[in-house]
């Protein structure tokens, strides 16, 4: 009998059949350890982010589109950002940083690995809730605060950070240039502290795939949006303490007088860009990563086929996430840097396409033949993948370091990087937002408009985010206040006005969504466990899941893509389905009754 | 999963050895040794150290593999995050 | 093994998370200790970093620190990592009283560490070793403060918090919260406890002998 007790101090999580002690108001939905409850309020806190970076663009689009004009609306704000409705020089760069800052750190990672981490993992994996449920409450009570202190550094003076969502040194080091002081260390502090967050999210979820699936959930039948989020929480954990590091370091020499990146006093500034994006790179991959997952998900679910090469598509995510630690100098081609960096980053760029365009090609053969029902949640993982196309050619052509020459920080960029994140990651988001609203809300997200959210939002971002190739590769930088003082790039204006009120109209239709989404909660929309006629493990529960999750522990017999097989009377088989013609037989780790 | 009341690993004999080998990096340090090759021995012995501590007093002698794999992760990243960051200069 | 298969179709509580032969608050530490690794990484490698890059910058160890003092500190943190070994080794054993007096003395050599660095943090400050350009007096310059201060600080502050960490297991051991069979609690700060040990090692190592 082993010493070493398997047993914890604490106590094991009942499931949902055993008895719940009543919970008052404020620890059932306010400091809430139910990772559905917690799930939630990541998703409220950052679709009002998204929401507000939204919000931002459009002012960056305002000025762009009819510089110097005023807002309408603008007098509310205050002189400081626009007098008179006009947007000033120096709130422009806080607009185009903050818009960054808000939309990467509050918006979509929040939104990919917050909320469907907490949301899918206990589920898809067979478990009652997370390994760690106050740590996960911590999790979330560190993110709100954070996102707290960003926006209150809008209000301070100077205003809000404005180096640029990389806050490159010496910019960012000093207010001298920026007219920017407490703004930037709210943003450090407000950023170290989401680090805790993330740190304390990546360690529960690793921690409850690990050990807590249910008997016969092997490694290769775990669902891959939980796999993706596996892989991205391994980034998490690794990536973030670097950026603590330097954000530490930034902080000190910003307010103690250190000299980390004070080239005077042997400081380098380089090293700031090193450790920055010797994070920021991973970070972009925790940004689609799981977008990934939730892609194949439903791309799977509507055409009714297995996922195409599920095990090259674990594979991939885990390629993509080990070449994401060595490629981080493509962000710093044009910085200065040791030239022979440049070729050997050129190299590993290149390399890290290899795992991408697997997955998109085991996409497309997912869809393949498929008995395909479009619905929006597939027609959002279809987008995703188009989208996602697009946005990794574009990173093709930037991995080269001589091309690169001339588009980096053009527009092109801005194309690029927005592909990969609104076409790629928010498509995804989407997708996973309407495939997995019924299981958490109880009813079902209105079909119609929900076809007419995408339709238009597909067309209009398209509209928005396409020109900005053409954009760039003529030289129009990013972050410009006034591209048109330049005379080569004064007859941008009309394109550039284009853009923006295809950007104003999707904003708009964005309206619809969140009309949808608060509609489909009326308590007579109601629908059953299983809408989309899915298999894995969350979609046998109630709709929504009780406290506890599953009433007694399940166990899975097969993989999660037992779409279409022949001679099933569904055209689904769940994973947790005993199989029916042979006596039940026990799974990988189950003993024999006694 | 090995069975945890083996005989105990010998933590007196490990901690003897930390402190010779701490001793032994102390004059190496304080002596007059070319700097390589002070700088080559300073790192061999106080990563023997470490994994010392690691393997012994934090069991992982006595874990799974799969936790070695898990622990031996951010190695290869600080690897190259230093070695190729120093190019710079 | 315990039977997974006697759970079946029987409502359960959650099974036991063994799966991967290491339970769950174990695994949960070691993973977090992962992260603590690149943590330090971004620290200690900074240092490493800029003194290759800018030598003139820095002084030689001995020039500024006091090396004898620190190689005994370092062996008192070294101690404390034994005592914790017996303290646990005491528990699984189910010597509840050598469970409380190894703590004790763990929680004793940890801070004798930190008073013994904050001692030397007073003496090197007087000496204008600081971490701020304006101030600088010492040999070398700001960025030998400003390395020396963030990355000895931040180790510093860890031990703190282990030390915290230590007291909480002890009054919870006071109470009888742990058994040969419940014994989580303090196998995890252990590894916490000689990670902070592991750390100094390599720390003391680059800064003070290199």
């Amino acid at each position: 009998m082993s010493v070493t007790a398997t047993k914890t101090d604490f106590d094991l999580l009942p499931y949902a059949g055993e008895q719940h002690e009543e919970l008052p108001f404020i620890r059932k939905y306010i400091f809430s350890t139910d990772h559905k409850v917690i799930g939630t309020q990541f998703l409220f806190m950052s679709l009002f982010f998204l929401l507000l970076g939204g919000m931002l663009a459009m002012m960056i689009r305002w000025q762009l589109g009819f510089p110097a004009q005023p807002i309408p609306g603008g007098e509310l704000l205050p002189d400081t950002m626009t007098p008179g409705g006009i947007v000033l020089p120096e709130f422009y760069n806080s607009l185009v940083t903050m818009h960054g800052t808000l939309m990467i750190f509050f918006a979509i990672m929040p939104l990919l690995v917050g909320v469907f981490g907490n949301l899918l993992i206990p589920l898809q994996v067979g478990a009652a809730d997370m390994a760690f449920p106050k740590l996960n409450m911590a999790s979330f009570w560190m993110a709100f605060p954070a996102g707290l202190l960003m926006l209150a550094s809008f209000t301070v003076e100077g205003g809000a950070a404005a180096a640029g969502w990389t806050a490159y040194a010496p910019l960012s080091s000093s207010g001298e240039w920026t007219g920017v002081y407490l703004g930037q260390q709210l943003w450090l502090a407000s950023l170290f502290i989401l680090g805790f967050s993330s740190i304390a999210g990546a360690v529960n979820y690793i921690t409850t795939i690990i050990n807590m699936r249910a008997p016969g959930l092997t490694w290769f039948r775990i669902p891959l949006a939980t796999w993706s989020l596996f892989i991205t929480s391994w980034l998490i954990l690794l990536a973030m303490p670097i950026l603590a590091g330097a954000l530490i370091m930034l902080l000190s020499d910003q307010t103690i007088g250190t000299t980390f990146f004070v080239p005077e006093t042997g400081g380098e500034p380089l090293l700031w860009q090193h450790l920055f994006w010797y994070f920021g790179h991973p970070e972009v991959y925790i940004l689609i990563v799981p977008a990934m997952g939730i892609t194949s998900e439903v791309i799977a679910n509507g055409a009714r086929k297995p996922v195409f090469g599920y095990k090259s598509m674990v594979l991939a995510i885990i390629s993509i996430a080990f070449l994401s630690w060595i490629v981080w100098g493509h962000h710093m081609f044009m910085s200065g840097m040791n030239p022979m960096l440049g070729n050997a980053f050129m190299i590993t760029t290149m390399l890290i396409a290899v795992p991408s365009a697997i997955k998109v090609f085991n996409w497309l053969g997912t869809i393949w033949k498929g008995n395909i029902h479009f619905h929006t949640p597939f027609l959002h993982g279809a987008a995703f993948v188009s989208l996602f196309i697009v946005g990794g050619l574009s990173g093709i052509f930037m991995a080269a370091t001589p091309v690169d020459i001339q588009i980096h920080d053009t527009y092109f960029i801005v194309a690029h990087l927005h592909y990969v994140l609104f076409g790629g990651s928010l498509f995804g988001i989407f997708a996973g937002i309407t495939f997995w609203y019924p299981k958490f809300f109880g009813g079902i997200m209105n079909e119609s408009l929900g076809k007419l959210h995408f339709g238009l939002t597909f067309v209009l971002y398209n509209l928005v985010f396409f020109p900005m190739h053409s954009l760039g590769v003529q030289g129009m930088m990013r972050r410009l206040y006034d591209p048109y003082q330049y005379d080569y790039l004064a007859d941008m204006l009309p394109l550039n006005r284009f853009i923006s009120i295809s950007a104003f109209l999707l904003i708009v239709v964005q309206l619809i969504f969140i009309v949808n989404f608060f509609m489909s909660m009326r308590r007579s929309n109601k629908c059953g466990p299983n809408p989309w006629r899915a298999n894995s493990l969350e979609w046998t529960l109630p709709s929504p899941p009780p406290h506890g999750n599953f009433q007694e522990m399940p166990v899975v017999y097969r993989g999660p893509y037992e779409y279409s097989v022949p001679g099933a009377e569904e055209d689904f088989l769940p994973q947790n389905e005993p199989p029916k013609d042979v006596e039940r037989v026990p799974g990988p780790f189950e003993q024999p009754a006694d | 999963m090995s069975t945890e009341e083996h005989t105990h690993p010998p933590y007196m004999k490990i901690f003897g050895l930390l402190a010779a080998m701490m001793g032994l990096k102390v004059l190496v340090g304080l002596s007059s040794l070319p700097k390589p090759i002070a700088v080559a021995l300073l790192i061999t012995i106080s990563f023997s150290s470490a994994i010392l501590v690691a393997m012994y007093y934090m069991h992982l002698r006595f874990e799974t593999k799969k936790l070695w794999l898990l622990a031996f992760i951010p190695f290869p990243l600080i690897a190259i995050l230093i070695l190729t960051v120093i190019q710079e200069w | 093994m315990t039977s997974h298969a006697a759970t079946v179709g029987v409502p359960a509580r959650q099974h036991e998370p063994e799966l991967e032969g290491v339970y769950t608050v174990k695994l949960g530490m070691w993973v977090f200790l992962l992260s603590e690794v690149m943590f330090f990484t971004a620290l200690i490698g900074t240092y490493v970093i800029l003194r290759f890059a800018n030598p003139d910058h820095f002084a030689e160890p001995g020039e500024v620190l006091s090396i004898e003092l620190t190689a005994i500190n370092t062996f008192v943190l070294i101690c404390s990592s034994v005592t914790m070994v017996k303290a646990f080794a005491a528990l699984q054993q189910g010597d509840q009283k050598g469970l409380k007096l190894w703590l004790l003395a763990t929680i004793a050599l940890g801070s004798g560490f930190v008073g013994v660095q904050a001692y030397e943090y007073y003496h090197l400050w007087h000496d204008g070793f600081v971490p701020v350009a304006e101030i600088y007096t010492a040999e070398g310059g700001p960025l030998y403060g400003s390395t020396f201060y963030l990355m000895t600080g931040f180790h510093g502050a860890h031990v703190t918090i282990g030390v915290f960490a230590l007291a909480f297991v002890l009054f919870k051991a006071m109470r009888g919260s742990y058994t040969p069979q419940k014994l989580g609690g303090v196998e995890v700060v252990g590894l916490y406890w000689h990670f902070v040990d592991l750390v100094w090692i390599v720390l003391f190592t680059i800064v003070y002998l290199i």
